[in-house]
């Protein structure tokens, strides 16, 4: 990231006329103050003025968030239908089963970001690693300063002790056990997922708030990607009738808003399953319309992905006397994905916000709750709705962001743009 | 293509030269005598471009046939229709005993019999250099593992770069990687070598180091097809030298005849603008 800013800053520094920095910076600070911000009269009343706008924009925002803010709406909201919505408690399921979910699954992503170690790419700076972490970190201790014990702060902890377990673990695996990771792995996604709705699926109907939030983004995501990958290679097949069938599908579905798939999922979907069948809930068909809605996106990003393996690559392949599959499999695909890692990752943060339109077919994901709790007789009519909303803006802000840093460390990892 | 088009004039690699034969007929085979590779009436059509013309030519077993010719003229084609990276449009191509068809297993059977070396090297950039060498004999001879990492291992000695197995190829020079290449297609023990011009892509101080593994693996017995502008190589390696022009075989001949005393005007005045 840092270096991101120094490239910007370099180029941008003839506009401004300020001369580079001497290597090594002999002038001290008050040099480098002269000469960047305080250069001329021209360049003096612009900092003076933009400092001043700067200054007056994060006096009021450091007064609202510390001195005026009713942030009772959250903490007495209670902070715990923000977290879970308001009727987990009839599911019966424990926080501590819940909490051995997320742990589990904070493992799960652990191995996965071990894995994704076997650098290529150079090592990430001190500040990048800073950068990296430093604004997860300060979402995080934002929403956990709302919290009134200690305990969910030593959970926190926990989940990120997992995390890093995670990561050893991976490095660690040898032999049988690693050639298994991916089997492995699917079996812990599961094993999550059992956790976190008490190994009844029909459960996730009574969730709420950010565990709604996560479950349908995580779910949307997992089940998109899959399909976005066969749709992209359907889309390139050369047989008769699989093309057809790909264009169809991504064509019918980018061509349709959203929304208007969540309502036909809430009132049409009906119709797709025989007389007698039992209907899933509102929130698994949400789910399966933001998986069909994510995966037509998906397919093209793989499919920009799958064309920018050059022909040459698949050549060698054939000259080697490999089969079409193995070629996909172990030549285009790997290449394909991680050039497509930037573009998907755009796509799966575009995904976790689109789960707040679940408000809008009446489902109580994070956005939803907000109404909940404002309807409270202590909170009603008395102005509370900005803490609200800037709460929940601040925790999607923060699963955004950190998915955003995740990728990344990932792109920087796998040497995405360098070959 | 139909037969009636497929050879307007007789081709004139197969026309019948003076007794000195100073050309060499391109339908009989060089090397050990044997046949292993034999092209007979072979066209090529690319829409209405014909880039082929009636290609007869029969490489034996361990020999070496360097190709040369004008850009355009359908080399790099004719190499192609070897290992069915392209598709012939008309006529037979026998490899090693095998007619070529339309038949995946077909295919894919004379592919691991052909190894072939590209201009631009084609190593997979996600894999190491031991990967990349490995891949074929594991997916499809079913190699273990360790028997396959050891063989690639003898390989980039012969290559002279064993240093580099576990590197990504984009740390490696644009010889080393070309000399990569050539170890990868050897580990798949093909019968054929097909070289599409192995060092157009290379710095000229790169050019020697792929040369000599070349000359190398001639000098093993390797039956080889040479795509390549490097008359040096040609002068010293080749069995003979086939030149062509307009997707047709001009001549065919020994190097020292082809170089000395070239019998077509199109190989003339080629020669004369190269050398």
């Amino acid at each position: 990231m840092s270096d991101d800013f120094g490239a910007v800053s370099a180029q941008e520094e003839p506009l401004y006329g300020a001369p580079r920095l001497p290597e090594g910076g002999t002038g001290g600070v008050r040099a480098i103050l002269r000469d960047n911000l305080f250069k001329d009269l021209k360049n003096s009343i612009l900092t003076l003025l933009f400092g001043a706008v700067l200054a007056f924009i994060a006096l009021r925002t450091l007064r609202y968030l510390f001195v005026t803010a009713r942030w009772e709406i959250i903490y007495d909201g209670p902070l715990s239908f923000y977290m879970v919505g308001k009727d987990f408690g009839r599911t019966g399921i424990s926080y501590e089963m819940l909490w051995a979910g997320i742990y589990v699954a904070m493992f799960t992503g652990g191995i996965a970001a071990g894995l994704g170690n076997r650098s290529a790419g150079p090592a990430m700076s001190l500040s990048a690693r800073a950068a990296m972490i430093g604004g997860p970190l300060f979402g995080v201790v934002f929403i956990l300063s709302m919290t009134r014990t200690i305990t969910p702060t030593i959970l926190t902890v926990g989940a990120v002790g997992f995390l890093l377990l995670g990561s050893q673990a991976a490095r660690r695996v040898r032999g049988a056990l690693k050639r298994r990771l991916g089997l492995i792995m699917l079996a812990l996604v599961g094993l999550s997922f059992g956790f976190i709705t008490g190994f009844d699926p029909s459960n996730i109907d009574l969730f709420g708030g950010l565990l709604l939030t996560l479950v349908v983004a995580f779910a949307g995501i997992g089940l998109s990607f899959p399909i976005g990958v066969v749709m992209a290679l359907a889309r390139r097949s050369s047989f008769p009738l699989i093309r057809p069938i790909a264009v169809g599908y991504i064509e019918l579905i980018r061509g349709v808003p959203l929304i208007s798939l969540l309502f036909m999922g809430q009132f049409a979907i009906g119709f797709m399953f025989p007389p007698g069948a039992s209907i899933p809930g509102p929130i698994p068909r949400a789910i399966i319309m933001i998986t069909l809605f994510s995966g037509a996106y998906v397919a093209e990003v793989v499919r920009g992905g799958l064309q920018s393996v050059p022909s040459g690559q698949i050549e060698a392949g054939k000259a080697l006397g490999l089969s079409p599959l193995t070629i996909t499999r172990e030549i285009v695909l790997p290449q394909a994905l991680r050039n497509s890692i930037p573009a998907l990752i755009g796509q799966f943060i575009s995904l976790l916000k689109d789960v707040s339109l679940l408000v809008i077919i009446g489902l109580q994901e994070m956005l939803g709750i907000i109404d909940v709790v404002l309807a409270r007789r202590e909170f009603t009519n008395q102005g509370y709705t900005p803490e609200a909303y800037a709460f929940v803006g601040a925790v999607y802000w923060t699963l955004c962001f950190s998915m955003s840093r995740a990728a990344q460390r990932l792109e920087t990892r796998l040497g995405v743009g360098t070959r | 293509m139909t037969d009636e088009t497929s050879n307007p004039t007789p081709s004139t690699a197969s026309t019948p030269t003076s007794s000195g034969a100073v050309m060499s007929d391109a339908t009989v085979a060089g090397g050990t005598g044997e046949p292993m590779i034999t092209l007979t009436d072979v066209d090529k059509l690319f829409g209405d471009f014909q880039a082929l013309k009636g290609i007869n030519l029969v490489v034996g077993k361990q020999e070496v046939v360097v190709v040369i010719g004008p850009s355009g003229s359908g080399k790099s084609t004719l190499i192609r229709c070897v290992n069915h990276l392209e598709k012939h449009t008309s006529g037979t191509i026998i490899v090693d005993g095998t007619e070529l068809t339309a038949d995946i297993r077909n295919i894919q059977e004379c592919r691991r019999e052909c190894g072939m070396v590209f201009q631009s090297f084609n190593l997979f950039p996600h894999m190491t250099v031991l990967d990349n060498i490995t891949l074929g004999p594991r997916r499809v001879r079913k190699k273990p593992k360790a028997q396959a990492e050891a063989e690639a291992m003898e390989l980039l000695e012969m290559v002279k770069i064993p240093e580099q197995a576990r590197k990504l190829p984009g740390a490696l020079s644009g010889g080393q990687q070309q000399r990569v290449a050539i170890a990868r297609a050897l580990a798949m023990q093909p019968k054929v070598m097909l070289f599409d011009e192995p060092t157009s892509a290379l710095d000229p101080e790169m050019v020697k180091e792929v040369l000599d593994a070349m000359q190398s693996l001639a000098e093993s017995g390797m039956t080889m097809i040479v795509v390549t502008h490097e008359m040096g190589f040609a002068r010293a390696v080749a069995d003979r030298v086939a030149f062509m022009a307009d997707g047709e075989i001009v001549e065919v001949g020994t190097p020292e005849h082809f170089f000395t005393n070239p019998q077509e005007e199109r190989t003339k005045l080629f020669l004369s603008q190269i050398l």
